[in-house]
Parts: structure tokens; C-alpha cells; sequence
């Protein structure tokens, strides 16, 4: 969680916002936020799928707990899917690969480039032309 | 014995709806807190429609890590 307050800056100069999701109560959310040093740095909304409604329609329930999965799923503009994470229970996500992934495909749509394995922003696409193919 | 292919075979192999790439993100609107205004709000995914929007999804508040 303070992993990404930490990088919200970043994900805001790319129009991004954050809405983070547990099965808790909003009244356990606020208590979180008081009495944690590092949820009391979250500025995003912290939402309450007590009906394991969201949870369910991202199929990212896990039913034998009755909480979410590590799921990160991340929506453009238009209200499209374009990617989901689930991290296993044990490891914590990786928040550079989410900045990465979303100026990935900002960077894609606007140049109409290929983004390549291990791209990092600042780097050049792939040029989509035929000569190309079978010769990278 | 001729191969014959049941024309409604490939029809039959629609996937069930998982939430994945390039699916349209359920709407929903839920309740939150926000710790900047510290009050409890709604929330309508439909309502963040022209931005970019991370869902993250996490277990329980209090946790030992």
C-alpha cells in the first residue's frame, strides 16, 4: 500500500488513479488508515466490496477466505480491461512494472510503435513495418 | 470412417467471462474511505470513465506484512 502511495505521483503525471478494493468494512478501512504508519500515507480511495460483489465480477475472490486475491487490474479510458495481475499470496506486487506497463501502452498508442520485453519508459518502440519481421 | 465436424462445435467454445485483457471492466459503485477528505463516499467506476484507473485489489487491512 505505501508501495504505491509512494509512486502516485508518477501514476497521476499519466492521468492514472488508483482505487484500492478489500472485503473490509469502510469502518476497518478508517481505523487502518489512523493507526498504520503506512496506510495512513494512502491519498486513493480505500473501497469496501463487503458483499464480495467487485471481488467476484474481476473473478479475483478466493473463496476460501472470503478476501481478494493480489489483483491488480488496470483500466483505460475507455472501460477496457487491458491488463490484470494476481501475484501470489506470499509476494507483494512489483509497482514499477504497474507504472511501466500503462506508460507502455500510452507510449504504443501514441507513436503506434511495438513495446518490447523489458522496455523501460525513455526507451525506443518497435517500428511496425514489414521489412522488419524475422529480423529482430 | 469420414471426419465429420459438428457444425456447432467451435460455437460451443466460447470462454466463460473471466475479467481479462481486452474485456470491458464491470461497472460498480461501492462505498469508500478517503483519507484526505477522512469521510466515508461513494464510489462509481463509471464516474472515472476518460482516465486511466488501477484496480487494487488486497486481502485484509491489518496483516502482519
Amino acid at each position: 500500500m505505501a508501495a504505491v502511495a509512494a509512486i502516485y505521483d508518477q501514476l497521476k503525471v499519466l492521468s492514472a488513479n488508483v482505487l484500492a478494493i478489500s472485503t473490509d468494512s469502510v469502518y476497518s478501512h478508517k481505523v487502518f488508515t489512523e493507526v498504520s504508519p503506512s496506510a495512513s500515507k494512502v491519498i486513493f480511495p480505500l473501497i469496501s466490496d463487503r458483499s464480495h460483489e467487485i471481488s467476484k465480477a474481476y473473478r479475483v475472490l478466493n473463496e476460501k477466505t472470503g478476501t481478494a486475491f493480489r489483483a491488480t487490474i488496470i483500466i483505460d479510458p475507455e472501460g477496457m480491461i487491458v491488463t490484470k495481475f494476481v501475484n501470489p499470496l506470499e509476494v507483494g506486487r512489483n509497482v514499477y512494472e504497474i507504472l511501466r506497463v500503462i506508460q507502455g501502452i500510452q507510449y504504443g498508442r501514441r507513436t503506434g510503435e511495438g513495446i518490447p520485453a523489458n522496455w523501460v519508459s525513455g526507451q525506443p518502440g518497435i517500428i511496425r513495418d514489414p521489412k522488419y519481421i524475422g529480423r529482430i | 470412417m469420414e471426419f465429420k465436424r459438428d457444425e456447432d462445435v467451435l460455437n460451443d467454445c466460447v470462454q466463460p467471462f473471466c475479467a481479462q485483457t481486452t474485456d470491458l471492466a464491470p461497472l460498480f459503485a461501492a462505498e469508500a474511505y478517503d483519507n484526505v477528505e477522512k469521510k466515508i463516499k461513494e464510489i462509481r467506476l463509471e464516474s472515472y470513465r476518460g482516465k486511466w484507473v488501477i484496480l487494487f485489489f488486497y486481502a485484509s487491512d491489518f496483516t502482519f506484512v
